[in-house]
């Protein structure tokens, strides 16, 4: 039974100023009633606007400019804001990206439940108990019922996404779309609400479209799931099929970045390039620049979403047989070599572990105190903390947030002093310098933004934001600080360098500002490298890209690297030596191996277990992928248990 | 609770304040008040003779005593509403000449405030929910263009039009020949027609600040999330315009109208002296013009503690409208 069809449904940005985008591009399918159905895409690939526009929320300048929209035999497509008003809600709900935004930050939570019931007279009826019904849809949730007397702004991320799904179920809609329901959470929290979720949906019957770009949430949640590149759907076949075996070269790629870090030899794929620009036409296929198994005709000719296996796909070298099976394509991957980095497992040196420490930090705690109504309570952010970094190795950092991470990498730093214990770096006390010694020292120990976004100053080129340290830490003057901007430019792979010297940090995408952030910390060849979640924001298929990155430079220039990170997969991938941060203290630290795959503490064990495993366990399909060698950027390396 | 009574405290110090430096700031200033009443009154430029200079000092109660006396003083005067005498209007009291003043300029620059914002406010509004439309472009278009004409300018355009070609209103001053000020029907209608005029010049360009204040505000609240949600649960439009939209894009400009309303008590210079109207603005430009001290002194403190106390009211205000800023401050 069909709940929800589209057809053939295209949105189109019309900006004023620029040209018309095409953000989504002839897109068909179909939700059942009841079910899962996940989407999945990178940044900019259309799939939130997709979901705006099923549930008709565009805004100018995005538009429907073909196709229909049809809920339960109804086509909603053109109907106007009058008609649409009675079937929001009460058929299709939704969550939103943002929970810290999408609830109103004036008016209580008991007042956002009470406005929506009494929006629908006729589903909630005429006298209902917002009360109770509130009450009893947070406690789905697994929140109480005080919380309705509470402002958005007095609830956690958790809590508030918590009760964006319960608002969502207050009507009891048939259709759920929730877009990237938990993204921005920590990873426990985030299991808990997902697995809540899928429960209720369950019970209550639901159907849902969960747009995501997290590949191994969607996997495991989805009973079918979709993959959207380019404003197209490529791929679409039930979860499980996916898991075993992708049709489309992207999905390859994209189920290639997730691995479980527990394994011995962790692969981790990477999709060198960004997607097309949708203002243009493009006659062939719109994946075929970043395609490692292209051939000449995904130039010419663009692909249809045809129907292979028990799903469908978009590639013209996916073949299907008469019997409904297909294959992957598997042709000779073109040469790719100068646009992606070759990090070879046995070619990995990295510095000895028992080299002599260039940073240490011994018994480091660091309390804040925060005005109260009466007098002021103090928070411990870091407490008693000690470890060491040694040139070309890597120590990650790992825990939630709120866990002190930031706190310790602004200690090292030297932007915060502590309370008690000593930061030594070489022969000098980081914790004692001030000023003029301060600054001298920030020459050494530099750090990595989380938000490739916010870092950059966006009214500044990319020379200037280069140029900056090198005048102020080594005295070059234009000419040099510009020649040497351009040489670290290639250092980080923005090459040829003089295409991206003088860009806005507009110009460029998130990776390519992710890189120009590393560069500029690289500039005044400092000796420490503190990289605060530097990946966090970055879509999945470069990620690897980055950290491949960071471990060439690591191993290159023998910098001693602070990674700071939530996520264990990357710290399996990048780091020697894994601390495990909560509340402060440490409570398991290691070679890195060790920690992940024989995780003591129980809350080393929580940060495990909350990793999605797509499939329950680690798929086949990314065991033995060694074919398209060109894509598959092996970061993996035997266990190097020191 | 908590944050009203630290904004009542704070409040209470800012006013502490603001009271000492309005008494230190002229004792702080070179001249000598009474040596320069004297020249005025004698119109001579010789030498005053001493004797006259003590006479005018004890005539102007001019204080003695060390500083901290004279503050006592001063406070204890301030409690029981002296201010002194006008040099000016001599043998008025300061409080004589701008009780005068004052409800010309209350009613006069207080209702076209208060109109301007609740206009301004409101078109803005409007002009934000029917955002990139003519009604949008019409707003916000007409306003700009309506900002860049001088102020000035605008008040003599009323005038040549409507006082001297129309001959519709008069063309300055507070009341006319024929009525005297009492509560009499002729003086009010008299006054009115009299306040037409300025209070045009001020409804022309009082609500533009506010419209595109509003308008820009709530052009942002209304593309967050919570208001696109807003739209999915199927909320009324009012209800998603009001609620989701002006209730929170109003909050900046609470701040900005507390400030305008405290201003009133200083009166508009301008506008008053374009339309010879006989409010504090006036009083003011006299003031300074002619050394009145004891005036000038107290239109500054009137002005401050009028700015204070709306300062306090919008804190007050903005603590009952968003909830954010009560819990910042009381934790």
């Amino acid at each position: 039974m069909t709940l929800l069809q589209v057809e053939d449904l295209s949105v189109t940005y019309r900006p004023r100023d620029s040209a018309a985008v095409r953000a989504v591009n002839k897109v068909s399918f179909t939700v059942g009633h009841g079910e899962f159905v996940g989407l999945l895409g990178e940044s900019g690939c259309g799939k939130s606007t997709l979901g705006h526009a099923v549930l008709r929320l565009l805004e100018k300048p995005a538009s429907i400019t073909g196709g229909t929209i049809t809920f339960d035999g109804r086509d909603v497509t053109r109907l106007g804001e009058d008609e649409l008003r009675p079937m929001r809600w009460t058929n299709l709900s939704t969550v939103f990206q943002s929970s810290m935004n999408s609830l109103n930050p004036v008016i209580t939570v008991r007042e956002q439940f009470a406005d929506t019931l009494a929006a629908h007279p006729d589903i909630a009826g005429e006298r209902v108990d917002v009360d109770e019904r509130a009450g009893e849809l947070l406690e789905l949730v697994s929140l109480d019922r005080g919380v309705l007397r509470r402002y958005p702004h007095e609830l956690s991320g958790g809590m508030k996404q918590r009760v964006a799904l319960a608002l969502a179920l207050v009507l009891r809609p048939r259709f759920v779309l929730l877009d990237e329901p938990t993204t921005g959470l920590d990873v426990v929290v985030q299991r808990d609400i997902l697995d809540r979720l899928r429960e209720l949906q369950r019970s209550l019957g639901f159907a849902v479209l969960f747009i995501s770009h997290d590949l191994g949430t969607v996997m495991e949640m989805a009973d079918r799931v979709m993959v959207m590149y380019a404003g197209e759907i490529v791929e679409d076949q039930p979860a499980a099929d996916m898991v075993a075996g992708q049709l489309h070269p992207y999905s390859v790629g994209l189920l290639g970045s997730y691995a479980d870090p527990r394994d011995a030899v962790v692969d981790v794929a990477f999709t060198p390039g960004r997607p097309p620009d949708l203002s243009r036409e493009h006659p062939g296929c719109l994946f075929e620049p970043r395609c490692p198994v292209s051939v000449d005709a995904c130039r010419t000719k663009h692909p249809e979403l045809l129907p292979a296996r028990r799903g469908r796909a978009r590639c013209l070298l996916v073949e299907v047989a008469p019997d409904g099976s297909a294959r992957t394509p598997n042709a000779s991957p073109r040469d790719r070599s100068g646009t992606v980095f070759s990090a070879d497992a046995a070619a990995r040196n990295r510095g000895p572990a028992d080299g002599e420490p260039i940073l240490v930090v011994e018994g480091v705690t660091k309390t804040y105190r925060t005005q109260r109504a009466l007098g002021s309570t103090t928070t411990t952010a870091v407490d008693d903390v000690s470890f060491a970094l040694r040139p070309g190795r890597v120590s990650a950092l790992v825990g939630e947030s709120g866990s002190g991470k930031s706190t310790l990498a602004r200690l090292v730093t030297g932007v915060e002093k502590p309370g008690r214990g000593s930061i030594r770096f070489k022969d000098t006390r980081v914790d004692r310098l001030r000023r003029r010694a301060l600054r001298g020292y920030r020459r050494h120990a530099q750090l990595v933004f989380q938000d490739p976004f916010s870092a950059l100053n966006p009214t500044r080129t990319v020379a200037y934001a280069l140029s900056r340290p090198l005048r102020n830490h080594l005295g070059m003057d234009g000419a040099q600080a510009r020649r040497r901007a351009a040489e670290l430019l290639e250092v980080v792979g923005l090459s040829p360098a003089a295409q991206f010297l003088d860009k806005l940090p507009g110009q460029l995408s998130g990776g390519q500002r992710q890189r120009v952030v590393i560069a500029r910390a690289l500039a005044p060849e400092p000796e420490v490298l503190v990289a605060d979640e530097p990946i966090s924001m970055l879509d999945v298929s470069i990620r690897a890209e980055i950290l491949e990155l960071l471990d060439q430079l690591v191993r290159d220039r023998g910098i001693a690297m602070l990674y700071i990170t939530h996520d264990l997969l990357s710290a399996r991938l990048l780091a020697d030596e894994v601390m495990v941060l909560n509340k402060g203290v440490i409570v398991e630290r290691g070679p890195t191996l060790k920690v992940i795959g024989e995780a003591q503490d129980p809350y080393t064990r929580r940060l495990l277990a909350a990793i999605p495993r797509p499939g329950q366990e680690r798929a086949p399909a990314m065991a033995g992928r060694s074919d398209g060698a060109g894509q598959t950027q092996s970061l993996g390396r035997p266990p190097h248990g020191d | 609770m908590k944050f009203f009574v630290r904004r009542t405290g704070f409040f209470l110090a800012t006013l502490w304040a603001a009271v000492t430096l309005n008494f230190l700031i002229p004792r702080l200033e070179p001249g000598d008040p009474a040596e320069a009443l004297l020249s005025r009154l004698t119109s001579r430029t010789e030498a005053v003779d001493p004797a006259q200079l003590a006479a005018v000092r004890k005539l102007l109660g001019a204080p003695d005593g060390n500083l901290l006396q004279q503050y006592w003083e001063y406070l204890a005067a301030l409690a029981n509403g002296h201010f002194g005498v006008s040099y000016t209007y001599y043998p008025y009291s300061v409080t004589d000449v701008i009780s005068e003043a004052m409800p010309w300029t209350l009613v006069l620059v207080g209702v076209t405030q208060i109109f301007s914002f609740v206009v301004g406010t409101a078109l803005g509004a409007w002009a934000a929910y029917r955002r990139n439309t003519r009604t949008d472009s019409l707003i916000t278009l007409g306003s700009t263009f309506l900002g860049t004409l001088p102020f000035f300018w605008i008040g003599l355009l009323l005038i040549f039009v409507f006082a001297i070609t129309l001959n519709w209103f008069p063309e300055g001053g507070g009341y006319g020949g024929g009525s005297q000020p009492g509560w009499t029907w002729l003086f009010f209608s008299d006054a009115f027609q009299h306040s037409v005029l300025p209070a045009l010049s001020l409804l022309i360009t009082g609500p533009i600040g506010w419209i595109l204040g509003m308008r820009n505000n709530m052009v942002q609240t209304l593309g967050e999330d919570y208001a696109r949600l807003a739209r999915a649960k199927g909320l009324p439009r009012r209800r998603i315009a009001l609620t989701y939209g002006a209730r929170i894009a109003i909050l900046p400009n609470v701040t900005g109208f507390a400030i305008a309303l405290g201003s009133i008590l200083g009166g508009t210079v301008l506008v008053e002296s374009i339309f010879n109207y006989p409010g504090m603005g006036r009083l003011l430009l006299e003031a300074v013009s002619n050394k009145d001290f004891p005036l000038m002194q107290t239109l500054f403190l009137f002005t401050t503690i009028g700015v204070l106390i709306a300062n306090f009211l919008a804190d007050m205000a903005y603590g009952l409208l968003d909830p954010r800023v009560r819990r910042k401050d009381a934790t």
